[in-house]
């Protein structure tokens, strides 16, 4: 029995909606959006600082969705991840792709996205607001260095060898700097809990 | 650089592949590698988890209501919309307002982050707060000018700012405390080219959806470092093309810095 409206569709795993949507479900896929609309639009707008090209990334990630949700692999990620991951690609991409996008964000901008500043809004949002405080606390633990190198790349677009030559550091060293990032906060997050994470993915 | 030619090679390009910072032929090399190596699949799927996390990093803007409309358009869930109210977006698309009922109840563009009744002086400052920074965030212009207005209505414990992006040609009135204009009747908002009050431009109308609240209005026109803003009582539901009383909120943004902006 199908009940109507995404709000029926709350409880749900993920991958549940997914198989949903797989078979056509579009309230399934709206219900999706419902849990990752915002953070995939958030992403997109502080990436490319704009709001029309920021509509489009977010279109199409969804979109994609639609249409290759029956080749969903689950073996390789979450939805969430993939949602949240196609997001990022597709923002970074376009900005390496207009010049004036790069232009407009030059590196200290980047930078100045301080992770644990206080923002006043999301206080409300339970989850977002979980997930939010613990990798933003787990990036403001890394050493600077480690930091900016992941900032730069996520944020910023800026490929390895381009944050080498801004950091004035050899390309190797910018490698293992953004490695060891990455495992820092891999066992920092896996340490809070997956589960508290992303509550509608099962491990 | 080298291709990577061993395996410690490709371990070692797994954190800036989850992070997009590869350079196309590493990042295609390490594709084409992911497919033969289970060990390299593992590893990127939970360094992609991680660097998923990062999407919550910036502070959270809710989407604009265009873009689940499309979803429900495109996949089906809404049949196409006769063009009747349409919201405005940044595009320039013109906020088309008319009367519904007899009840004359105008579609508003105001985007009220509260529909609550603020009682609690920390809850109105939160929301002030809150207001502007997503106000800050709407217009995403380091440079915008603010301007605040007073007049008449601030007398009466009105407070508006207007947040100004001459970059972008585009702004938010972030308005608390002006009580809804009569019915059949609206508030609108004018820039002034040079905070010249007889040049005024007819910039949007408005009417709230509820109150109270700190309330934000977006807006699009032609502005200037020198665009003051002026907030006049004109009939509804489109307001009039030039001024036709004395403004009860006007402000001038504030004098350049001597040397150049």
């Amino acid at each position: 029995m199908r009940v109507r409206g995404s709000r029926a569709y709350r409880a749900p795993q993920d991958s549940h909606l997914v198989a949903l949507v797989a078979e056509g479900d579009a309230t399934a896929l709206e219900a999706l959006y419902d849990r990752y609309g915002e953070a995939a639009w958030s992403l997109a707008l502080r990436i490319l600082a704009d709001q029309s090209l920021a509509e489009a990334v977010v279109r199409e990630v969804f979109l994609s969705l639609w249409r290759e949700a029956r080749r969903f692999d689950p073996a390789r990620g979450t939805v969430a991840t993939y949602l949240l991951s196609t997001t990022h690609h597709r923002a970074v991409d376009m900005v390496r792709r207009e010049e004036n996008l790069r232009r407009r964000h030059g590196p200290e901008k980047v930078l100045a996205l301080a992770p644990d500043e206080p923002s006043g809004l999301d206080d409300e949002v339970e989850v977002g607001g979980l997930i939010r405080s613990r990798i933003r606390t787990a990036l403001a633990g890394l050493p600077e260095p480690q930091r900016e190198a992941l900032m730069l790349a996520y944020f910023g677009g800026y490929t390895q060898r381009e944050i080498a030559s801004l950091a004035g550091v050899p390309l190797d060293t910018v490698k293992a700097r953004m490695a060891a990032g990455m495992r820092r906060l891999k066992d920092e997050l896996r340490e809070a809990g997956r589960q508290e994470q992303f509550p509608w993915t099962p491990r | 650089m080298d291709p990577p030619v061993n395996h410690t090679d490709f371990e070692e390009l797994a954190a800036g592949f989850a992070l997009g910072a590869l350079e196309p032929d590493e990042e295609q090399a390490f594709q084409r590698h992911l497919e033969g190596c289970g060990a390299c699949r593992t590893s990127v799927r939970d360094l992609e988890e991680v660097s998923a996390s990062f999407a919550y990093v910036p502070p959270a803007v809710e989407p604009p209501p265009s873009l689940r409309a499309w979803l429900r358009r495109r996949t089906g869930l809404t049949l196409r919309r006769r063009a009747a109210r349409r919201i405005g977006t940044w595009q320039g698309t013109r906020v088309l307002v008319r009367a519904l009922a007899a009840a004359a109840v105008l579609a508003v563009l105001a985007l009220s982050l509260w529909n609550l009744a603020l009682r609690d002086q920390q809850q109105i400052d939160r929301a002030r707060i809150a207001t502007l920074q997503a106000a800050a965030r709407m217009v995403n212009d380091g440079t915008a000018t603010r301007v605040a207005l007073s007049g008449s209505a601030a007398e009466s414990g009105a407070r508006a700012t207007v947040l100004a992006s001459s970059l972008k040609d585009r702004g938010v009135l972030v308005i608390e405390g002006l009580p809804q204009p009569p019915p059949g009747r609206v508030w609108e908002l004018w820039s002034l080219p040079q905070g010249d009050v007889t040049q005024a431009v007819k910039t949007i109308a408005f009417r709230f959806r509820s109150q109270p609240g700190v309330h934000t209005v977006q807006f699009s026109t032609h502005l200037t470092p020198t665009t003051g803003f002026a907030i006049t009582e004109e009939p509804g539901p489109a307001g009039s093309a030039h001024p036709t009383s004395d403004p009860v909120l006007f402000g001038v943004p504030p004098p350049p810095r001597p040397g150049g902006a």
